[in-house]
C-alpha cells in the first residue's frame, strides 16, 4: 500500500523531468495495443499524451522518439488507473525504441521507470545507476535512484540522491516530492507537508492528475498528523481535479475511519475497489466492511482477496504485505504468514516490509525477534499510526509507544 | 570549400546532436539552468574601464530574453538569489574578494494591476526612482552591496538606498527612460560606482542561425566571413536575433588598487596586475533533513547552494558536455580538474574538422590560456594556477578608447595589421561589445596555434550590437522600450548601412 501509493507517484517527475527529456515522434514496428478512445475532451492527461505520442509514430513510424513518448505516457496511465497493464504496453513500447535505437538514453529511462512501476526494484536500481554513470546531470535519472533506494530500504543512499536533486536546482517538483517522502519516513511529518505544499504550488495548472496525487500525499500526511478535517478538505479537493482518483478514495476512506465513520469508509472503499480492482484495494475494502459490522461482506471480501492475492504473490507486483497482514490476523494462518514475509524480507528491507516481517514474527510468538525487527523500523523515524500501534503491541507497553512517537 | 563544408554543418551536427547548446553567450545553456531563468547568467564582463584606467568594471547579467514589453511584472531581480562577483588575485583560482548583491522588492502601489503606471488616473509620469515622481513606480527594488574579504565583510552601500533601474514601460510612462537609467549611477565613495537593472543584452548574435545546426546565412559565407565583411566592425550581414531583448544587469566600477592582492596598480609586465574572474548564482539550499531551529521550530533551508557561474564566455557551452553542464555550473573553479577532458578536447573543434575547417592534432594545449594563467597577456612569473574557468585579465594593459575597439579584441594581434590592436578585449577580459563568439570560434579552430595555418575566419555575421556602445560605466545600453522596440526579424539581412540602424 505504502509502496503503491509511492512508486506510481513517480510520475510526478515527468511533470518536470521529462519536458525536454522525452520528446517523440514514430510508430510502430510492431503494433502497439490500441487504446480505448476516450471521449474527446475528456481525456486524463496521461491519454492525452498517448492520443499526442501514437499520431507522432503514424507520422514517422521509425523514429524512436515517438515510442519513447508513448511509453512514458503509457506509465503515467498506469498510476492514474492502477492498472498495470499499461506497464506491459509502455515495455512493448520501449523495445520498439530501442530496436530502431539501441542506446537511446530516453528509452532506457523509460525502462527504469517501468521497472519501478512493476516493484522490480533491484532491477531499477540497477539501471538507474548505470545511466546515473552515464549523463551524471540527469534529474529524472537521481529521481529513480531515490525511489529505488527507498524502496529498497536503502535511506541513506535515497537521502545522498534526493539532496543531490535538491541542490540540482532548488525547488524543482520530483526533488520536492522525493524529500517529502524522506521527511514522512524520518518522523517529519510537518516538514513532509511544508514540501509537498511547495510542489502543489509550482505544478502546471493543466497537470490535474498529478496535483490530485500530491493533494492525495497531503491529506495522507494530515491523516498522520491526525488532523482528519484538514485531510478531508484537501482530498475532496483531488477528487474535485481528478474524481474518482482510487488513491484519494482509499485516503478519504481512512479519514472516515478516524472519524468512526465506518460504514462511510467501507462505501469508500468500495468505490475505490470498483475503480481500481485489485488485491490490495480489496483487503482494505474487507478491513472496512469487518470494522462497520458488515460481517458477511467481510468475509466474502477477504475469501476473494486471498485467492486474489495468492494468485499474484509470486510476481514483482503484488499484495504480499496485505496477505501477510491478512494471514496473521483475520486469516488465522500464522505460520504461512511468516513464511512469507520471510521471502518478502530477503527481498527488500523498506520500513513497510519489515513491519510486516515483525508483525509476522510477533503473531508467531516470536517475541524477541519482532522487537528487533520493529526496533529497526522505529529507528528509521516514521510516524504512520498502524506502525506505532503495531510496535506499541509488539514492545508491550504504553511507553514503548510515547517513545515510539 | 570550406564554405560549402560549412553550410553543410547540419548533417554533422546530425550525428553529434548533445552539444548544440552552443553558441549564445551563455543564455540557457545548462538544462536545469534553463528552467531557471532568474539565476541563469546571461553574461559575465571583467574590462579596464575605457574611461579611466585606473579602474575595473564588472558587469553581471542575468535572465536572458527578456521581452521589453511583457507586463505587468515584467523582470524583477530574484530576492532569494544571492548575486556574487569574484576575483582572484594571486593565481590560485581561489575567491580573495567576493561582491554580493541581495535584491528586496516592495510594492508600493498594491491595487493596481500593473508594476508600473504614469500618466494615467491621476499618477504621474514616472520620472524619478525615488521621491517626487516615482509615485507610479508600484514595484520597486533596492539592493545590498557587500564585499567580503575573509571574514570580514564590508558593506559598500554606507546606508544609501540603492533602487534598481526598472524596465523601460514605454514613453507614457516614463517619459524620459535615460534620465531613471542614470539615477540609478550610484557614487558609492572612495571610487566606486554600482549600477543594477533592467539594460539592454549587449550580446549579439544570429541565434537562430547558430541553433539550426550552424546553418549560417549566404550572407554571412555561411559561416566564413570574407575578409570585407571581417574587417568591419559596424555592419551586420546578418540578423542580430537577441536584438531588441533586454537582461538585467548589475555593474560594479572599483579602483584597481583595492582588488589587487597588494592593494597597489601595477604594470602589465608585473604578475600581480593579473586577476582572475567569475560570477556565480546561488539559492539557499532545501535540506532533506530539517534542523531544529533556535527558539522552536525547524529549518529546512541551508547554506546557499551554487546554482550557476560563468567565468570566460561559452565555456559551459562550446565545451562541457551536456550531461555534465549543470555539474560544472555547481561546482568551484578550483575543481575544473575533472573537465579538463572538455577543455582538451572540445568537441567543437572535431565538428569543425568534419566539415573541412583545418584543426591542430592533438590535445589542445593552445586552449590553456582560457583555463589557466598563461598566455600572451599573462607576464613571465606568473603562477599558472590549477585549471579553472575564470576570466583572465591583466589590469596594467592600457584600455582602448570606446572608439577604437575591434570586435576581435586580442585576436587583432594576430592579423598583422598594426593599426588595428586591440589588447584589451576578450580573452584579456571581457567587454560587453566583444564579439566572443567569433572570437571563441576561432580559438577552438586553433587560430592561437597559427593564424595562417588556423586563421578560418569563422563568424555569424553579425558585428555588432543594435544599440549605440556606451562609453561609460556601467558600459551597457538601457533597457529598450516595452511599446515601440522591435526585433530583427530573419529575414532582414542585417544593417543596410552602419549598426545600429536608425536607433
Amino acid at each position: 500500500m505504502q509502496t503503491t501509493r509511492w512508486m506510481l507517484a513517480a510520475a510526478v517527475v515527468v511533470v518536470a523531468g521529462s519536458a525536454q527529456a522525452l520528446s517523440a515522434q514514430s510508430p510502430p514496428l510492431r503494433p502497439v495495443p490500441p487504446a480505448a478512445a476516450p471521449a474527446p475532451g475528456a481525456e486524463s492527461p496521461a491519454e492525452r499524451k498517448m492520443v499526442i505520442a501514437r499520431k507522432k509514430i503514424a507520422r514517422d513510424p521509425k523514429h524512436f522518439h515517438g515510442y519513447n513518448e508513448l511509453a512514458m505516457a503509457l506509465t503515467q496511465r498506469a498510476r492514474e488507473t492502477a492498472d498495470p497493464a499499461f506497464y506491459a504496453q509502455a515495455d512493448d513500447a520501449v523495445k520498439t525504441s530501442l530496436a530502431l535505437s539501441s542506446d537511446n538514453m530516453e528509452a532506457l529511462k523509460v525502462r527504469a521507470w517501468s521497472l519501478l512501476g512493476q516493484h522490480r526494484f533491484a532491477e531499477a536500481h540497477v539501471l538507474a545507476t548505470q545511466l546515473n554513470t552515464k549523463v551524471p546531470d540527469d534529474l529524472m535519472v537521481y529521481g529513480m535512484l531515490t525511489d529505488a533506494n527507498i524502496e529498497l530500504g536503502k535511506y541513506d543512499e535515497a537521502e545522498k540522491s534526493a539532496q543531490w536533486m535538491l541542490d540540482l536546482r532548488p525547488g524543482n517538483i520530483p526533488a520536492l516530492t522525493r524529500a517529502a517522502y524522506l521527511r514522512e519516513l524520518f518522523g517529519d511529518v510537518e516538514g513532509a507537508i511544508e514540501l509537498m505544499q511547495s510542489a502543489f504550488n509550482r505544478m502546471p495548472y493543466q497537470e490535474t492528475e498529478d496535483r490530485a496525487w500530491v493533494l492525495t500525499q497531503i491529506g495522507h500526511l494530515e491523516l498522520v498528523r491526525q488532523k482528519p478535517a484538514a485531510a478531508e478538505q484537501v482530498l475532496q479537493q483531488a477528487l474535485d481535479l481528478f474524481p474518482n482518483y482510487h488513491y484519494a478514495l482509499g485516503q478519504l476512506a481512512d479519514v472516515r475511519t478516524a472519524q468512526k465513520r465506518f460504514k462511510d469508509a467501507a462505501a469508500l472503499q468500495q468505490q475505490r475497489y470498483t475503480v481500481a480492482p485489485h488485491p490490495e484495494n480489496l483487503f482494505e475494502l474487507a478491513e472496512a466492511q469487518a470494522r462497520a459490522g458488515m460481517s458477511s461482506d467481510a468475509a466474502k471480501s477477504y475469501a476473494a482477496f486471498e485467492l486474489g492475492a495468492k494468485a499474484e504473490m509470486m510476481k514483482d507486483d503484488n499484495a504480499n504485505r496485505e496477505l501477510i497482514a491478512y494471514l496473521a490476523g483475520a486469516g488465522k494462518k500464522p505460520a504461512e504468514a511468516l513464511a512469507l514475509a520471510q521471502k518478502e524480507i530477503a527481498k527488500r528491507g523498506d520500513v513497510y516490509t519489515r513491519e510486516a516481517y515483525a508483525w509476522a514474527l510477533f503473531k508467531n510468538g516470536k517475541r524477541a525477534d519482532a522487537k528487533r525487527e520493529i526496533a529497526t523500523v522505529l529507528a528509521v523515524g516514521v510516524q504512520h499510526p498502524r506502525v506505532l500501534e503495531r510496535a506499541a503491541l509488539i514492545q508491550g507497553t504504553a511507553a514503548a509507544k510515547t517513545a515510539a512517537r | 570549400m570550406t564554405t560549402r563544408k560549412l553550410l553543410q554543418s547540419a548533417l554533422a551536427l546530425a550525428v553529434v546532436a548533445a552539444p548544440l547548446a552552443v553558441f549564445t553567450a551563455s543564455h540557457r545553456e545548462a538544462p536545469i539552468t534553463a528552467l531557471d531563468r532568474a539565476a541563469d547568467i546571461t553574461d559575465w564582463y571583467s574590462f579596464v574601464s575605457y574611461d579611466d584606467p585606473s579602474k575595473m568594471t564588472m558587469v553581471l547579467s542575468v535572465d536572458p530574453l527578456l521581452e521589453p514589453g511583457n507586463g505587468p511584472n515584467y523582470y524583477p531581480f530574484d530576492p532569494e538569489i544571492l548575486y556574487e562577483m569574484h576575483i582572484d588575485n594571486n593565481h590560485d583560482a581561489v575567491t580573495d574578494l567576493t561582491l554580493e548583491f541581495r535584491f528586496q522588492t516592495e510594492q508600493r502601489l498594491p491595487g493596481v494591476f500593473t508594476g508600473f503606471v504614469g500618466n494615467l488616473v491621476g499618477i504621474p509620469p514616472i520620472t524619478a526612482l525615488d521621491g517626487a515622481g516615482s509615485e507610479g513606480l508600484g514595484t520597486r527594488q533596492t539592493y545590498s552591496v557587500v564585499a567580503v574579504k575573509g571574514n570580514q565583510r564590508l558593506d559598500l552601500t554606507g546606508g544609501r538606498k540603492l533602487i534598481a533601474v526598472p524596465s523601460n514601460v514605454g514613453p507614457r510612462t516614463m517619459p524620459n527612460y535615460q534620465a531613471l537609467y542614470n539615477q540609478g549611477i550610484y557614487d558609492l565613495g572612495y571610487g566606486i560606482k554600482v549600477f543594477a537593472g533592467t539594460t539592454d543584452d549587449p550580446f549579439y548574435i544570429d541565434l537562430g542561425a547558430a541553433f539550426d545546426s550552424l546553418n549560417f546565412r549566404p550572407a554571412a559565407g555561411g559561416g566564413v566571413l570574407s575578409p570585407t565583411d571581417d574587417n568591419n566592425n559596424t555592419v551586420n550581414v546578418a540578423p542580430d536575433e537577441v536584438s531588441g531583448y533586454n537582461v538585467n544587469t548589475i555593474a560594479i566600477e572599483i579602483p584597481i588598487q583595492y582588488l589587487t592582492q597588494d592593494l597597489r596598480v601595477h604594470t602589465n609586465a608585473e604578475p600581480a596586475a593579473v586577476l582572475g574572474t567569475y560570477a556565480t548564482t546561488s539559492r539557499q539550499q532545501i535540506t532533506v533533513r530539517r534542523t531544529p531551529r533556535e527558539g522552536g521550530g525547524n529549518l529546512g533551508q541551508g547554506p546557499w547552494r551554487q546554482v550557476q557561474r560563468m567565468g570566460n564566455p561559452l565555456i559551459n557551452e562550446l565545451i562541457i558536455g551536456t550531461g555534465f553542464k549543470d555539474r560544472w555550473s555547481m561546482e568551484s573553479p578550483t575543481n575544473d580538474g575533472q573537465f579538463v577532458q572538455f577543455y582538451a578536447r572540445p568537441l567543437l573543434a572535431d565538428i569543425f574538422k568534419s566539415i573541412g575547417v583545418p584543426i591542430p592534432a592533438g590535445d589542445r594545449v593552445d586552449l590553456a590560456p582560457l583555463v589557466t594563467y598563461s598566455g600572451p597577456t599573462i607576464p613571465a612569473g606568473t603562477p599558472a594556477g590549477p585549471v579553472a574557468d575564470l576570466l583572465r585579465i591583466n589590469t596594467g594593459i592600457p584600455p582602448t578608447p570606446a572608439a577604437q575597439q575591434q570586435r576581435l579584441g586580442l585576436l587583432t594581434l594576430l592579423d598583422g595589421n598594426p593599426n588595428n590592436n586591440d589588447a584589451a578585449g576578450f580573452p584579456n577580459g571581457r567587454r560587453p561589445d566583444d564579439d566572443v563568439l567569433d572570437i571563441a570560434g576561432r580559438a577552438v579552430a586553433g587560430i592561437l596555434v597559427d593564424p595562417a595555418t588556423y586563421g578560418t575566419r569563422i563568424g555569424d555575421g553579425v558585428n555588432v550590437n543594435d544599440m549605440p556602445k556606451r562609453a561609460t560605466f556601467p558600459y551597457v545600453p538601457p533597457a529598450h522600450d516595452g511599446r515601440n522596440s522591435r526585433h530583427v526579424d530573419p529575414n532582414e539581412p542585417g544593417c543596410a548601412g552602419v549598426c545600429p540602424p536608425g536607433l
